[in-house]
């Protein structure tokens, strides 16, 4: 492999790595105050792809669309705690990751449904799609936005997380949510800004990864959400930091794996679950993460 | 008297009911999922071929009994049992997907019912079959189709990619490598991918270090109109050839200009429809969609069709509508039947030997190029 090829893999890998590790963030909140991994969580990053394209083919501005596209996303995100979540608080945790799996089938084929499964071309603007040559490496302008919205993003959560009252709050639900409620703090209110915050970086994902591969599905959310999920267990689950490195780490993976071995292409996921699964033997909590029965961020 | 008139009427026509039968068709198709448009434009043509035609010569009426598979296998094969246990079927029709015709066939030739793929295009698919037919030609011709075409257009070098999860590309991989070598061509290399992968960068950069004359694309749509964007946006710009797996609207809707170009071997373009049977078939078929036809639509119709003529000529030979044996001897020995996609007979294995075309995107239509005979 010569420099320039390494290069293009470098930002690919980044460019793709960026995608997982705004998906993870979400997961690895939820998990953080709830205790759940929330299996709907890819599927809310469709719903932010899916109304980001209903509102730039009903002729809205792109920058507008999206807007509408998170909003949308975090409402939904809010609408599947209160309905599906918040009766099942005090239930044993194997019910509420019942009912994410419920819900995530429920979003995928409401979706199936009302607007069938052939995937849809997403239209992006131009100055999204434009392209750099930079000797023989070809950037898409796409993979320079992707990973420094990506950091400004976390640089943003973690900055909530540790400097506003709202991401006290937050620490504190992670740490305990019986005590947090005696000290007269509404956990329904915090535990909904965490799904707003999830639900709104998993729709910026799912819109990213629209405009890195122009074709959007229902179903576009299972595999995207699963590697999320490895990256969030990767980089240590309850880990902002960590899921971000996470998503970074299976990124790199994945592109390296068919760049340097291109007739195993076939089996990169394959290769990237092992790369978890490895891991997980020498450190359980994974690369950023602490003992699981503590809370952190 | 007239109150008499009516109830004789009424009973002839229940007597007349009592012995015209409904036989049923079972029919399997991807109608979602990750290939769903293969299933949507399947039965987009079948109920062309249906509202044509819906009863025998002598009086039974056809009823199609349609199941969605999503595209899976273990669904594909739990939907012949269905078809087979509740509906009580006597003929088979579908699917697209070869995985998921090969996963329906042994559940179809176990019941000894008669199953009929219309564009399954795997060899193994009917393999060691009795009771497995199929409307369309097999991937070992259609590989040396596209190799032939590729090779007398003077690409002399070619990298393939083909998609790992799909027993189709696999198989059409290995026909296009053998006619292409035999040709004196030269497989630089083979790449991977993975039906459902959005990102093939990794791919495309080893694809461009390669520098073939040609990519030989064995998969299906959704990952072709992927993979050539991206292959454009890093400046490949090495042509492309497929298969009839690539040649749906999606590939220009997704690939944009990209797509430009795409060249695929195909079992029906309407540019090249002549015969009276397939000219009633595109006239109908816009009239309907008000869009060109398609070819798994057509394929559909003929399969539809083989399977009619099937069970009138077991009505001639004096026998029930809906024998399975009947029916499916009939499906077997099918000779000359002029069907929409082109003349259709049925070898000794249970494959269709018939004729293809090589169409090519050209202003995000699907021009005709040629046509191949076997």
């Amino acid at each position: 492999m010569n420099l320039d090829i390494f290069l293009q893999q470098l930002v690919n890998g980044a460019s793709l790595g960026s995608m997982y590790a705004l998906i993870a963030i979400g997961y690895t909140m939820v998990y953080g105050v709830l205790r759940l991994i929330n299996f709907a969580h890819g599927d809310i990053m469709m719903v932010g792809a899916f109304l980001t394209f209903f509102g730039t083919s009903a002729g809205i501005p792109f920058e507008l669309a999206v807007l509408l596209g998170i909003i949308g996303s975090a409402a939904v995100g809010i609408l599947t705690d209160k309905i599906a979540y918040k009766p099942l608080r005090d239930a044993p945790k194997i019910s509420l990751l019942i009912t994410a799996i419920g819900i995530s089938f429920f979003l995928e084929n409401l979706f199936t449904v009302l607007f069938g499964s052939t995937p849809k071309a997403f239209a992006a603007p131009e100055y999204l799609t434009k392209i750099f040559h930079v000797g023989e490496i070809y950037l898409p302008i796409s993979v320079i936005i992707i990973p420094t919205v990506t950091l400004l993003i976390l640089a943003l959560v973690l900055w909530i997380l540790y400097k506003t009252k709202y991401g006290m709050a937050i620490r504190a639900l992670a740490f305990d949510i019986q005590t947090v409620k005696l000290m007269g703090i509404d956990a329904d209110r915090i535990i909904m800004i965490v799904f707003i915050i999830g639900s709104a970086l998993a729709a910026i994902g799912g819109v990213f990864y629209a405009v890195s591969y122009p074709s959007i599905d229902p179903l576009m959310g299972i595999i995207v959400g699963l590697k999320a999920f490895a990256a969030a267990v990767l980089g240590g689950i309850g880990s902002v930091a960590g899921a971000v490195v996470g998503g970074f780490i299976l990124g790199f993976t994945e592109i390296f794996v068919v760049a340097m071995f291109p007739e195993l292409g076939g089996y990169k996921d394959a290769f990237a679950f092992f790369f978890l699964i490895l891991v997980l033997l020498f450190r359980p909590t994974g690369i950023m993460g602490q003992d699981l029965e503590r809370g952190r961020f | 008297m007239k109150k008499l008139t009516s109830i004789v009427a009424a009973a002839a026509l229940l007597g007349g009911m009592a012995y015209a039968k409904e036989v049923k068709i079972g029919v399997v198709l991807p109608m979602t999922g990750n290939i769903a448009a293969f299933g949507q434009t399947s039965k987009g043509g079948l109920d062309i071929a249906y509202e044509q035609k819906n009863k025998l010569s002598n009086g039974d009426t056809v009823k199609l009994v349609v199941v969605d598979d999503r595209g899976d296998k273990v669904e594909a094969a739990t939907a012949v049992k269905r078809l087979l246990d509740k509906d009580k079927v006597s003929v088979i029709l579908g699917e697209v997907a070869s995985s998921n015709s090969m996963a329906m066939a042994p559940v179809a030739e176990k019941a000894k019912t008669p199953m009929i793929t219309h564009a399954s295009t795997n060899p193994r698919v009917t393999k060691d079959k009795k009771y497995v037919t199929r409307a369309c030609f097999i991937d070992p011709f259609q590989g040396a189709v596209m190799a032939k075409y590729a090779i007398d257009n003077g690409m002399k070098t070619a990298v393939v990619v083909t998609d790992a999860k799909q027993d189709y590309s696999v198989g059409l991989s290995k026909a296009f490598k053998k006619a292409f070598e035999a040709a004196g061509g030269k497989i630089e290399k083979t790449i991977l991918i993975n039906s459902g992968d959005k990102d093939f960068n990794a791919q495309v950069a080893a694809l461009k270090a390669a520098n073939p004359g040609i990519v030989a694309f064995t998969g299906y749509y959704p990952e072709a109109a992927l993979m050539v964007k991206q292959a454009r946006d890093m400046g490949v710009k090495t042509p492309f050839i497929g298969a009839d797996g690539v040649g749906f609207p999606e590939l220009v809707k997704i690939g944009g200009k990209a797509a430009e170009g795409f060249m695929y071997t195909d079992h029906f373009n309407e540019a090249a429809a002549s015969s009276a049977e397939a000219k009633a078939y595109v006239d109908a078929f816009h009239k309907k969609y008000n869009k060109p036809a398609d070819s798994m639509g057509a394929l559909a119709a003929d399969g539809y069709g083989m399977i009619l003529q099937a069970m009138e000529s077991c009505i001639k030979a004096g026998k029930a509508s809906d024998d399975k044996e009947c029916i499916n001897t009939n499906l077997r020995n099918t000779k000359d039947y002029k069907g929409i996609t082109g003349v259709i007979t049925i070898n000794k294995n249970g494959d269709a030997v018939k004729s293809a075309v090589v169409n090519a995107v050209k202003d995000g239509k699907f021009a005709y190029k040629t046509s191949v005979n076997p």
